[in-house]
């Protein structure tokens, strides 16, 4: 009996630290939000009443949380004539394959503008897909007074 | 005889009493002689299209007006070749302060209490001065005569979950009258549906991205609107008449007017505050004096979400208006002598911060209407005008004639037109949008001036004893030339603190031609039938915005039927459309014109009760891409709403 007992604390030792050992070798799935985190630089075309303006932008997006990023929109204009940078928080990310899309229905915030002075925005209709090193993104923005949407499109590969 | 709203018969009879129109020459004259073409919408047009506001009624109703969209979502005007600032809306002859966006704020004007509607196209600045350089649309309130009236309505629309809720009541003495009305409507926003998803759009992107094949039509969506802002709108208005004799009667009037406009990044407010108190003193009918005076107050404001004041977008304009009218008569002919002042206050973010502007104008006008022989009349009128602040004098005139045949009436007219420059384009100074690009005033703009040339015939008549045509006809064919010069508009300024700038400019204007067809027959078994047509032309420098886009054709028609089918019940039915051509501009990137059907069935029920049904946009049509002159549909939609009078249920 007391050889029995013996025989079964073993096996149920080596069970338990088989069990160990087999938990010790899972490697965690890297988050969707750390798999896309990064610089992006590409072309950036904002299109406001039909008028379309092209330039080279990076879009920087950061964690929120495992399943979800912020990214902030570059800064637009010069001088006085400047939408500043806007940031945009908690795009949810979802995983399919090799690719990652994200979207978020509206963002408001505020910022301040060029000479200061606190102004809202709205970003709206964001869609994000992340293949491989590279990433679209489209949006709508409004900011401030201004009467009119900017209709956003990126595309632009990480460093 | 209970009233009975919309029966068959009143209907007829709204079409054979020979109504009354005002507008053309500042005198009651029946429609068939008013000395210019005055298109009338009576009290059952308005009920039977079920319009909200003076936008949507014109719209259903007048072909060769259009509406649209400004800057910022605020609304457009387009009346035959002329923009909103050229078309002067009163309300019970009463002009408005403020503007939207070189319009007045169409939503004020709502049609609960209104009897009729006039317009007159064309210069009419000898009766009614500045800004009445294209025509004059004067919405006329119902005044019951009842010994007291009370109702209550509510409708709702499915294309924005509008809900529109009015309430009115009156009484009438021997000394006293009150029209009291209330009206509220709310609509929600409107997600307008785009050629593609955002998600489409990104994949095709990510196509591009990746060198695969890709659709390059879905990238470019030439749509200019996305979206339309919910708003809500509060309208309360009381008018109290006191005939203290046979001879003097004194009116004074109040209304106070809300709107609130949900925009992305912030809420726009617009509060109407208005006043007024006349006085007419009549010898006889045809011998009196008016004396009024009336306040109109317009502010707009902008707001954050969580309800703070911004400060930043604060607008306030207020007019005061004085007014003399004397009425003497020379027999069967008629002298008006009239006189104005005008003060008009301006303080608005797009002046340079912390200043406001104000201007007083000042005026004085004579019409004779010569009734030379019993089928010849002449009217004739000549005005002056002074502008303080641009120092300006306009001289305008008209000469109108009607020669009235037993089987038509022919009408020649000319009139002359004028707008003053506003305070607004004399002293903007506006960073538009906080970009970096101004909008700067112009102190030495000169008025614009119109010269309107138009003939017209016009027969009306019966037909019985000829079977299946046997009712009432009436046709008008009007052809029209608006000469159009110094028209105000913007030009490249000179740059302005290393800004680029926009300048306020006199441009060489346009002539418009046109010709304006109208038919209608009323039949005796209950069936009627109008069809409107307008076509215009415009050549010289012709001048389109993506805000401002004419067109060349419209028309507007609508085949009705009324019947009572028994002491509780009777129908009102109509079938009614709108058909707009392409724009004059030639942008193929739009819809090149379209076509909106309307199914209106009004049910009476018993003497009060009156349940409308409508299915809009019958035949499900949507623009493939929205831009300023998109209509505002996204499909078909459907309306009910309920009407209760209980003046009827009490009797």
């Amino acid at each position: 009996m007391k050889k029995f007992l013996t025989m079964t604390m073993v096996v149920m030792a080596f069970v338990v630290s088989m069990s160990s050992c087999s938990k010790d070798d899972d490697t965690p799935e890297v988050a969707v939000a750390d798999q896309v985190v990064g610089s992006y630089t590409g072309t950036e075309v904002l299109t406001v009443m039909g008028e379309a303006d092209e330039s080279t932008e990076t879009f920087e997006f950061t964690k929120a949380s495992d399943v979800s990023v912020d990214v902030t929109l570059p800064k637009y204009g010069e001088g006085m004539m400047t939408v500043p940078a806007l940031p945009v928080k908690g795009i949810s990310l979802t995983k399919s394959g090799n690719t990652i899309t994200g979207k978020l229905a509206k963002y408001e915030g505020t910022v301040k503008s060029a000479d200061g002075s606190e102004k809202a925005y709205t970003v709206s209709d964001v869609t994000v897909i992340f293949s491989d090193k590279t990433v679209v993104v489209t949006f709508m923005q409004k900011y401030g007074n201004m009467p009119f949407a900017f209709e956003g499109q990126f595309t632009g590969t990480r460093k | 005889m209970p009233a009975i709203h919309l029966s068959a018969q009143s209907f007829r009879d709204s079409v054979e009493l020979e109504p009354v129109v005002i507008t053309a020459s500042h005198t009651p004259k029946a429609l068939k002689e008013a000395p210019v073409v005055t298109r009338l919408i009576t009290l059952h047009d308005i009920k039977i299209t079920d319009a909200t506001n003076i936008q949507d009624m014109l719209t259903q109703e007048i072909p060769g007006i259009e509406f649209g969209f400004a800057m910022s979502q605020e609304t457009s005007l387009n009346m035959s070749g002329f923009g909103g600032n050229a078309v002067l809306f009163l309300v019970d002859g009463e002009r408005m302060a403020g503007e939207t966006m070189d319009n007045v704020d169409y939503n004020r004007m709502n049609l609960d209490n209104v009897g009729r509607i006039e317009i007159v196209k064309g210069a009419s600045s000898a009766l009614y001065g500045s800004n009445a350089v294209g025509g004059v649309v004067n919405i006329i309130s119902r005044e019951n005569l009842e010994p007291w009236t009370a109702h209550a309505s509510s409708r709702y629309n499915t294309f924005g979950h509008e809900w529109r809720n009015s309430a009115g009541f009156s009484f009438n003495t021997s000394k006293w009258n009150s029209q009291t009305s209330f009206q509220h409507t709310r609509i929600d926003p409107v997600d307008l549906p785009k050629a593609h998803t955002s998600e489409e759009i990104a994949i095709e992107l990510m196509k591009k991205a990746q060198g695969l094949p890709y659709d390059e039509s879905v990238l470019n969506d030439d749509s200019n609107l996305s979206r339309l802002y919910g708003q809500k709108t509060y309208n309360v208005k009381e008018r109290l008449t006191w005939r203290a004799s046979d001879r003097l009667t004194l009116v004074g009037r109040g209304s106070y007017y809300f709107r609130t406009s949900e925009r992305d990044t912030y809420d726009y407010h617009f509060n109407a505050y208005s006043a007024g108190l006349k006085g007419r003193y009549a010898w006889n009918h045809a011998r009196h004096l008016e004396l009024s005076y009336a306040y109109d107050q317009y502010d707009k404001a902008n707001f954050l979400p969580d309800g703070t004041r911004t400060h930043d977008h604060d607008y306030s304009n207020q007019q005061h208006v004085a007014h003399a009218l004397y009425h003497h008569p020379f027999g069967k002919n008629n002298l008006i002598l009239g006189a104005d002042f005008l003060h008009d206050y301006l303080s608005t973010y797009q002046f340079v911060a912390g200043t406001s502007h104000s201007q007083n104008n000042i005026d004085g006008y004579a019409q004779f209407d010569w009734n030379i022989i019993d089928r010849l009349n002449v009217v004739s009128s000549v005005r002056y005008d002074y502008f303080s602040a641009s120092s300006q004098k306009a001289f305008t005139g008209r000469l109108a004639i009607v020669y009235k045949y037993p089987w038509m009436t022919f009408r020649a007219n000319y009139a002359s037109g004028f707008r003053a420059p506003t305070l607004k384009e004399m002293y903007m100074c506006f960073d538009m949008g906080n970009m970096g690009y101004m909008i700067l005033g112009n102190p030495d703009l000169k008025p614009e001036k119109s010269h309107n040339f138009n003939v017209a015939i016009e027969r009306t008549n019966r037909i019985r004893n000829s079977g299946f045509l046997d009712g009432r006809y009436n046709f008008t064919l009007v052809g029209y030339c608006n000469i159009f010069d110094k028209r105000i508009t913007t030009i490249d300024g000179p740059e302005y603190e290393g800004k680029e700038s926009a300048l306020y400019w006199n441009e060489n204007g346009v002539t418009v031609w046109g010709v304006d067809a109208s038919l209608g027959h009323i039949w005796d078994c209950g069936v009627s039938f109008r069809l409107n047509y307008s076509w215009m032309h415009e050549t010289g420098n012709v001048y389109f915005s993506q805000f401002n886009q004419p067109r060349t054709h419209s028309m507007t028609w609508r085949i009705g039927y009324d019947h009572r089918f028994s002491r509780r019940y009777a129908l009102d039915a109509a079938l009614s459309g709108r058909s707009f051509g392409k724009p004059q501009s030639g942008r193929t990137d739009v819809d090149q014109g379209y076509t909106i059907w309307k199914l209106m069935l009004q049910h009476h029920l018993w003497r009060s009760i009156r349940l409308n049904t409508a299915i809009d946009n019958l035949f499900n049509y949507k623009p493939k891409s929205y831009y300023y002159s998109s209509p505002l549909t996204t499909g078909i939609s459907f309306s009910v709403g309920l009407s209760i009078d209980l003046e009827s249920c009490a009797i």
